[in-house]
């Protein structure tokens, strides 16, 4: 459980923010340069300015009014940064027991977590950028903790690797079970490892919630659109064994087809990503084609992304718009211009289970 | 077109300035002892004035004049504190034998700050001090010229190890004018000059050693004439009375 | 080829440099440390204080130790009282010595400071180092190197000091000359032959404090990162 109310003077804004949060995973997101990772320096300790008040499980950290202020090696925080800050001098093994206090038992159960084994004699410089943040998380998770504070620990990474460590960190929620916030920019790590996600903008704490309450807020789905993926929320509604498929009732009352997920039961809800390079787009009436999901769809608008277009098209239901990225080559060969109609086609195998 | 006319003439003219000529002042570079400094600087004031010739002086101790001469320094004149150095010069043919004129003599004196409280009265009085300052008695004439004098009174061994040396001899004064040292061993000549510190006791003629300051145009000089006219005014009556009104003895023609 | 006492003269030389640079070490060190820290008001002047043996003609930092040490001067009175001399005396080659090298020290081990990632020191707090252990086992490792470096600079800065130590401690010789002293000497009395041993010595020694430096520098490159 943690409890803030502190302000901090920033170079463009000062932060203020205040919040409750019990246990669990606090998500917290907003636009770049919104104050999170002052926030989390503030309450890890490390921002000498920091006014206010910050109770973490329960102890009074700081407190300005009545002179406390516990400096960081007192604070028991765990602090990861987006690069992993390790240190450069010490092998992997020495930077995972650097807090840990002789404590040997938790040193090596941090390092079974993340699985650090074969990499324990070797030194930051040689190791890989997912190495790097798993030796981070374990150091931080061996020094007995009582509150993690991750600042986009898979922002650096590529998306193959994020998929790879995300599970560690799901395991470190689980097992662990140690109160943190994630600063995270995706929206797909949110809704995977938060309880809650925090919304930050301006320095000021605009929203608290359950991560897809939050989703529709124009915010993320600016992050969602600057991503490549697109988000669908829905309802398992059923299982075709012999179809190989499980059907998915969005929001907007479209169907959409994906993989087979009996895991999934009916009626929970589930949010589903669609790439934008996945969607095929036609023109005509559709026979005979494979993918299951074709939806009709309208045009909104055309963009040039580098080498390539960006679509938004609004389908019916009223989901936010669909991004789909095509050839310039495409375009022109379809004719495609801002109010055109056309279907959106995507395979069940591009469809993903956030 | 007129006025190109007359830049070009302006030109020339500035050129002109620049040849050297009869009609321009010559610059005569002497190089002296520091004990001749405030003599040699009257007298040269007084040759200025009556042959429209420029005079520099380098002062310095007569060892590391020596040293700047063999190095090739622009010099016409050396005017030496002892003859050991003029006579190195000789060996070199850096200066002739036959222009050396041996010109003056000194005295040594021991001196003590002005304020000090110690009791010196003779020789065997300088074991009490700490610091004796004396000029670097290996090669500047004056420490040379105490050192000798020392050892003649069998007094060196004893006192060797509270030398402190100097550059020159006017270092030395200043070290014991600062009190830096409790006593010091100068010309008496120099001693004459400062207030601030008072002699112990003069070594009397007879018992120091032989000093000499010999003077001679350097050979390698590109202004040989004019070289040898400012050493014959330095040996001409007007400053032989300067030297004396220093304290220096004259011993030229003996 | 080198003079009977000119051995002495070379060993009481290294002996000094080596003295100085190794009680310049503590206070140079927190020197630089608080330089490269401090944010508050008052630092240009400690700076420029520090900075000044650098920058000064050493001749006047001679004089100026010189008024201060002597019998009459500001603390040679009060050493006088304790029974203690410096002008003169080996102490005041220290002491000449240590002064010169203490700017070189500083600035180097100040940028070796300067360089260390002070999110890693923060990240070494979080982990439970206070801000003394935080320095020893974090910012030390990352900066000894850059502090070496200014150990061998003022090492060689010492070697070579000539200017204040002839001001405030005289060229003695077998009580005060050091190497460039005694250069400085031989060259005046006309002995060029021995005066060139010396240096030949100088630039002997010169070499050897740099490539052992480079050395042990090196030894350790190999892991951490730059």
């Amino acid at each position: 459980m943690i409890a803030f109310a502190v302000e901090l003077r920033l170079a463009r804004f000062d932060l203020r923010a205040e919040a409750r949060l019990e246990g669990g995973v606090t998500a917290i997101m907003g636009p770049s340069g919104s104050g999170k990772t002052s926030l989390l320096e503030v309450l890890a300790g490390l921002r000498r300015g920091a006014r206010g008040r910050v109770a973490i499980g329960g102890e009074v950290v700081l407190d300005t009014e009545r002179g406390v202020r516990l400096p960081p090696e007192r604070r028991r925080v765990g602090y990861v940064p987006q690069d992993a800050a390790l240190l450069p001098h010490l092998t992997a093994l020495r930077n995972v027991r650097f807090g840990a206090r002789g404590d040997r038992a938790r040193v090596d159960s941090a390092i079974e977590t993340l699985e650090l084994a074969p990499l324990l004699e070797r030194y930051p410089l040689s190791l890989s950028g997912g190495e790097k943040q798993r030796v981070a998380l374990a150091r931080a998770l061996a020094s007995d903790p009582r509150l993690l504070l991750l600042d986009e620990p898979l922002a650096a990474l590529d998306v193959a690797l994020r998929e790879r460590i995300l599970p560690y960190l799901l395991r470190i929620r689980d097992e662990w079970r140690v109160p943190a916030l994630y600063v995270t920019h995706n929206v797909g790590e949110a809704v995977a490892l938060a309880d809650r996600v925090l919304l930050l903008r301006d320095g000021a704490v605009e929203a608290l919630g359950a991560p897809l309450d939050l989703l529709a807020m124009p915010v993320l789905a600016e992050a969602a659109a600057a991503g490549i993926e697109n988000l669908l929320q829905g309802r398992v509604s059923s299982h075709d064994e012999a179809g190989g498929v499980t059907r998915v009732v969005l929001d907007g009352g479209a169907e959409v087809a994906i993989p087979l997920a009996r895991e999934r039961l009916v009626g929970t809800p589930v949010v589903l990503a669609v790439r934008a390079e996945d969607v095929l787009v036609t023109t005509g009436a559709i026979a005979g084609l494979s993918a299951r999901n074709v939806l009709p769809a309208r045009v909104l608008s055309l963009e040039r992304t580098g080498p390539d277009v960006t679509l938004r098209c609004a389908t019916d239901g009223g989901t936010p718009p669909w991004l789909v990225r095509l050839t310039p080559a495409a375009v022109a060969a379809l004719g495609l211009r801002p109010g055109a109609t056309v279907s959106l086609a995507v395979k069940s195998h591009s469809v993903r289970v956030v | 077109m007129r006025g190109m006319n007359a830049g070009i003439r302006a030109i020339a003219l500035g050129l002109t300035l620049l040849l050297p000529g009869r009609a321009v002042a010559e610059e005569v570079v002497i190089l002296a002892a520091t004990s001749l400094t405030d003599a040699l600087r009257e007298i040269g004031e007084g040759y200025e004035a009556t042959s429209g010739n420029h005079l520099t002086f380098n002062f310095g101790a007569s060892n590391d004049l020596a040293r700047q001469i063999r190095a090739g320094a622009p010099a016409d004149v050396f005017f030496s504190a002892d003859l050991a150095q003029m006579e190195g010069l000789e060996r070199e043919g850096l200066v002739r034998r036959a222009d050396r004129l041996d010109v003056l003599s000194n005295l040594l004196s021991a001196i003590v700050p002005v304020g000090s409280t110690l009791d010196i009265r003779g020789p065997r009085d300088l074991l009490e001090v700490k610091y004796l300052a004396l000029a670097s008695p290996e090669a500047v004439p004056a420490g040379v010229y105490a050192k000798r004098y020392l050892e003649s009174i069998g007094l060196w061994d004893d006192i060797k190890a509270k030398v402190v040396p100097t550059l020159d001899v006017r270092a030395t004064l200043a070290a014991v004018e600062a009190g830096h040292a409790d006593a010091g061993i100068v010309y008496r000549t120099d001693a004459a000059l400062s207030k601030r510190v008072r002699t112990a006791f003069d070594v009397p003629r007879g018992q120091g050693p032989p000093i000499v300051y010999p003077l001679a145009p350097i050979a390698t000089s590109k202004r040989g004439e004019a070289a040898a006219a400012v050493v014959r005014y330095l040996v001409g009556p007007e400053a032989l009375a300067v030297y004396q009104r220093f304290g220096f003895l004259v011993i030229l023609g003996r | 080829m080198l003079a009977a006492g000119d051995v002495e003269m070379v060993l009481f030389t290294i002996q000094i440099a080596l003295l100085g640079t190794a009680l310049n070490l503590v206070p140079g060190t927190a020197a630089a440390l608080f330089l490269a820290r401090y944010r508050g008001p008052g630092k240009e002047a400690i700076e420029t204080v520090l900075s000044l043996p650098l920058v000064l003609p050493p001749t006047a930092v001679g004089i100026l130790l010189l008024r201060a040490l002597a019998r009459r001067g500001l603390l040679g009175t009060l050493l006088g009282d304790l029974g203690i001399e410096i002008v003169f005396t080996w102490k005041a080659v220290l002491l000449a010595t240590m002064v010169m090298s203490f700017p070189l020290l500083v600035r180097s081990a100040r940028t070796a400071f300067e360089e260390v990632d002070p999110r890693l020191v923060g990240i070494a707090r979080t982990l439970g180092c206070g801000p003394a252990r935080a320095f020893f086992r974090v910012t030390l490792p990352l900066a000894w190197r850059g502090i070496l470096a200014g150990s061998v600079l003022a090492f060689s800065r010492a070697l070579g000091e000539f200017g204040a130590t002839v001001m405030v401690a005289g060229n003695i010789p077998g009580r005060t000359q050091t190497l460039p002293l005694a250069i400085f000497h031989y060259d005046q009395i006309g002995r060029d032959d021995r005066a060139l041993a010396l240096v030949g010595v100088t630039v002997v020694l010169a070499f050897v404090a740099l490539w052992s430096a480079e050395l042990v520098s090196r030894r350790r490159s190999g892991r951490t990162a730059a």
